[in-house]
């Protein structure tokens, strides 16, 4: 697959979010009450947060399905909101979302993952190089010929992913893509993640599975449709007090390392990982 | 009380017209414990929900027993009687409710049951405080306003009304966040408690059911592997990521203590865990 | 998973002639077979019948799969042979009370039967040889146009698309919806006929608002994609007219037309 990144141009390498406001329709609250963020292009970038803290509503501004209420996203350097037509945000950031069987239109594997380069009037030899070249990013040449609905839940989103990264985006929006996965399915995705990030996608992976959310390059934590926490994961994951307030469940070891460090035990502040844990043993 | 609730050599197939059928069970064996917390773990497609339909009663096997007591589960009669005692709460139950009210959905199940006047009121009664939802602010809501978390309780509340003994649920913890989790997690605790009824948790997360669940059954390609307790998982004896799973963060943690002679009774407790550490470690620095 | 394949007319992934053949062209097709089903009788509906079995052999559907589709419209099948037989009048063959049986009903009945039943097949030939997505983009392409008279075409197409797309789904969510209230004390099996409509409401209120809710998961997830109707849209495998079909297709046609003469 031709190295697709570089379709940001001179926009800038980045989806800024500036003074973000959205409402629904209909709804007295605001799901995002003033978001302002910055996702780079080639990073990993995890957002976590409980559930109606604007997660997946903050995704879909940035995926230009939503229009803001007030302040505006930038995505490579394109107002979403002004932007002459949305197909010059989707051909930029491309999305996955929580259940594959509510986002398939193909009746085979190619042709679900042809159906975004179609969309986008590209000759068919172009779409071919797109498809071929997608599959085998994912990892999934030997499906081509298969119909989505007869695979496994964890080949289907990867279906999904590789009709996502037809598009050559620039951005790759995880919605929950991974909740509904077991394991070794999820682990697969996730490695996809992290290997895309290293061909310059930037990755911005929702998702409520903190182990997750540390292997990223950056976190981002929503409460109430506001952000309440941002920066490397070491900074953001390790304080369980923190976390419970925010909804979420903090991982093991930070839990462990908290009570040694009550207990006057000198823990490095930033464990995340079993291994670094133990190796505290014989330090 | 619950009676022991157990499969036998359990087959079942999914037609598929005009090809071979699809097996989803191959050969299950299970038992479970009156009063006992249960997790059937398995990766997606290994047979979890056909599974859990099989225990409730709504799937018949192809061949093999399904038994309550000592009595197998026969004829009409039978079933219904094995429906009434053991409950089964579907994967995404915040999709099946249907009434104009909360109240009513939850009294669904009872009044198909029988229940009427009084002793519907307070089976739907006693099923909200279980749940934790506030009958007198949501009763008389429709069931379409509330939120996800709301929902799945309210389901769960539905399930519970008709005061099973045996409570099978699919996948209750997708898409719950902590707060939901922890929420589920006491009502069943509490459930099991008052009730002496067993719990089967199915999932693909051993996470879900780890501060929860004495057992583990690990089900792979349509039969059951093993049931395990939690030491044996922590001994590593079965490859569980060759079944699609792994252990939760607290399980790798403490089979690492071990690997250094650290033994740890509850594999939850990060005070307890702190504690075994610090005195490793004064020990070796004596 | 397995629920999905017991379904209505739903496409068979499947390399054959008729898979290839241009989606536009099989819906003139359908279209003249449609028109010739309700002028033929007698023989030329019989010759109609293999002329689709032949069909169905060149396309490698299984018959049973297709005639299963008639499922659906076993009860309009039966009531209306029943209405047919009953109150043609003719001669009378058999009398029973106030019941009489006619030689011209019976004719009529079967008639009217075989109709319904070709049409389903016909029908079911075309949903099962051509994937949701092509037959919106055959049928844009035909409708387009209607565009002149201020047809939103292209919505057309996109619901038409979908609501195909969605008939696997609806039927596993009824599904799925009959087993969850069955496990909360309902009756389904039961031969009361109030009971079993009075236990309907359950799976029907949730089924809609799931279906309405997956159905908008879809829009949103195909507007992600960029997609903004057949209008700009390439093909990866271009619609194309190939001479082995256009013949095909003639000949189907020409077949049909032929046998009223018959």
């Amino acid at each position: 697959m031709r190295e697709s990144a570089a379709g940001c141009g001179a926009g800038g390498s980045s989806i800024r979010v500036e003074g973000l406001r959205f409402s629904y329709p209909g709804s007295s609250t605001e799901a995002l009450r003033g978001v302002d963020l910055e996702f780079r292009q080639g990073a990993f970038h995890a957002l976590v947060g409980r559930n109606g803290s604007g997660k997946s509503t903050l995704a879909r501004c940035m995926n230009a399905l939503l229009p803001p209420s007030a302040g505006r996203v930038l995505s490579c350097g394109i107002d979403s909101a002004s932007a002459p037509d949305r197909r010059e945000i989707h051909k930029r950031v491309a999305m996955v979302f929580q259940d594959p069987d509510t986002q398939m239109v193909g009746s085979t594997v190619e042709e679900e993952v042809a159906f975004g380069p179609e969309n986008l009037g590209l000759e068919p030899a172009e779409i071919r190089r797109r498809v071929d070249g997608a599959l085998d990013r994912v990892g999934i040449v030997h499906l081509a010929g298969r119909q989505p609905a007869r695979l496994s839940q964890g080949q289907k989103q990867l279906v999904a992913i590789a009709g996502a990264l037809a598009m050559e985006p620039s951005f790759l929006i995880s919605d929950e893509s991974t909740s509904m996965l077991d394991y070794t399915s999820r682990r697969k995705v996730v490695e996809l993640f992290m290997e895309l990030t290293s061909a310059g996608i930037g990755i911005v992976h929702v998702t409520h599975f903190l182990e997750e959310a540390a292997l990223a390059d950056s976190v981002v934590i929503l409460d109430g449709g506001a952000v309440a926490g941002r920066g490397a994961p070491a900074e953001v994951l390790s304080d369980p007090v923190r976390l419970r307030e925010l909804g979420l469940d903090p991982l093991a070891v930070t839990l462990v390392a908290y009570e040694l460090r009550r207990a006057g035990h000198q823990v490095p502040g930033d464990v995340l990982d079993v291994k670094e844990l133990v190796s505290w043993l014989y330090a | 009380m619950a009676l022991r609730l157990s499969l036998e050599n359990v087959h079942y197939s999914y037609p598929l017209p005009g090809r071979e059928d699809a097996p989803a069970l191959t050969g299950a064996d299970l038992a479970v414990e009156p009063g006992e917390v249960l997790c059937v773990a398995g990766s997606n497609g290994s047979g979890k929900s056909t599974l859990a339909q099989v225990c409730a009663g709504l799937l018949l096997p192809d061949s093999g027993e399904v038994l309550y007591g000592d009595a197998p589960v026969e004829g009409r009669a039978g079933l219904r009687e094995f429906r009434s005692k053991v409950s089964l709460l579907f994967q995404s139950s915040e999709d099946q409710l249907f009434a104009d009210t909360v109240a009513k959905d939850i009294a669904f199940g009872p009044k198909n049951h029988g229940l009427r006047g009084g002793e519907l009121e307070e089976a739907v009664r006693r099923a909200c405080a279980l749940v934790g939802l506030s009958l007198e602010e949501l009763g008389s809501r429709s069931p379409f306003s509330l939120s996800g978390g709301e929902k799945r309780r309210a389901a769960l509340a539905g399930v519970l009304a008709m005061d099973p003994e045996v409570l099978v649920l699919d996948e209750p913890f997708i898409g719950l966040d902590h707060t939901g989790r922890e929420l589920l997690k006491s009502t069943l605790e509490r459930y099991r408690e008052e009730r002496g009824a067993s719990v089967v948790i199915v999932t693909h997360e051993l996470s879900d059911a780890w501060g929860l669940a004495e057992r583990f059954a690990l089900l792979s390609g349509g039969r059951l592997l093993k049931v395990e307790d939690k030491s044996d998982l922590l001994s590593g004896e079965v490859e569980l990521s060759s079944l699609g799973m792994k252990l939760p963060q607290w399980g790798e943690l403490v089979r690492e203590l071990l690997g250094s002679g650290i033994a740890v009774t509850d594999p939850s407790d990060p005070r307890m865990i702190a504690g075994a550490m610090a005195s490793f470690r004064e020990a070796r620095g004596e | 998973m397995s629920d999905r394949d017991i379904t209505i007319g739903q496409y068979m992934a499947k390399d054959t002639a008729l898979h290839r053949v241009d989606p536009r062209l099989k819906f003139a097709a359908v279209a003249v077979g449609v028109v010739m089903i309700f002028i033929y009788s007698g023989w030329a509906m019989v010759a109609f019948s293999v002329l689709l079995l032949a069909v169905l052999a060149v396309a490698r559907l299984p018959l049973l799969a297709v005639l299963r589709s008639l499922r659906t419209v076993w009860v309009i099948l039966v009531v209306t042979f029943l209405l047919q037989v009953f109150l043609t009048p003719g001669e009378v063959i058999w009398q029973w009370g106030f019941l009489s049986v006619t030689d011209t009903g019976l004719y009529n009945g079967a008639l009217f039967s075989a109709r319904v039943v070709l049409l389903v097949i016909l029908l079911a030939a075309l949903t099962m040889t051509t994937p949701p997505l092509a037959l919106a983009d055959g049928l844009e392409s035909i409708l387009r146009p209607l565009r002149y008279l201020k047809v939103p075409v292209t919505r057309v197409t996109t619901v038409v698309s979908i609501t195909l797309m969605f008939i696997p789904n609806i039927l596993e969510q009824s599904r799925r919806l009959v087993k969850a209230q069955t496990a909360r004390g309902a009756d389904f099996e039961s031969a009361n006929v109030l009971r079993r409509v009075k236990d309907i409401l359950p799976v029907l209120v949730p089924l809609f608002v799931k279906v309405f809710h997956d159905a908008d998961e879809l829009a949103v997830a195909m507007d992600s994609r960029a997609y903004s109707g057949g209008e700009g849209r390439t093909r990866l495998r271009p619609l194309k007219i190939g001479p082995v079909e256009a013949v095909l297709t003639a000949a189907f046609a020409a077949a049909s037309v032929a046998l009223v003469l018959l």
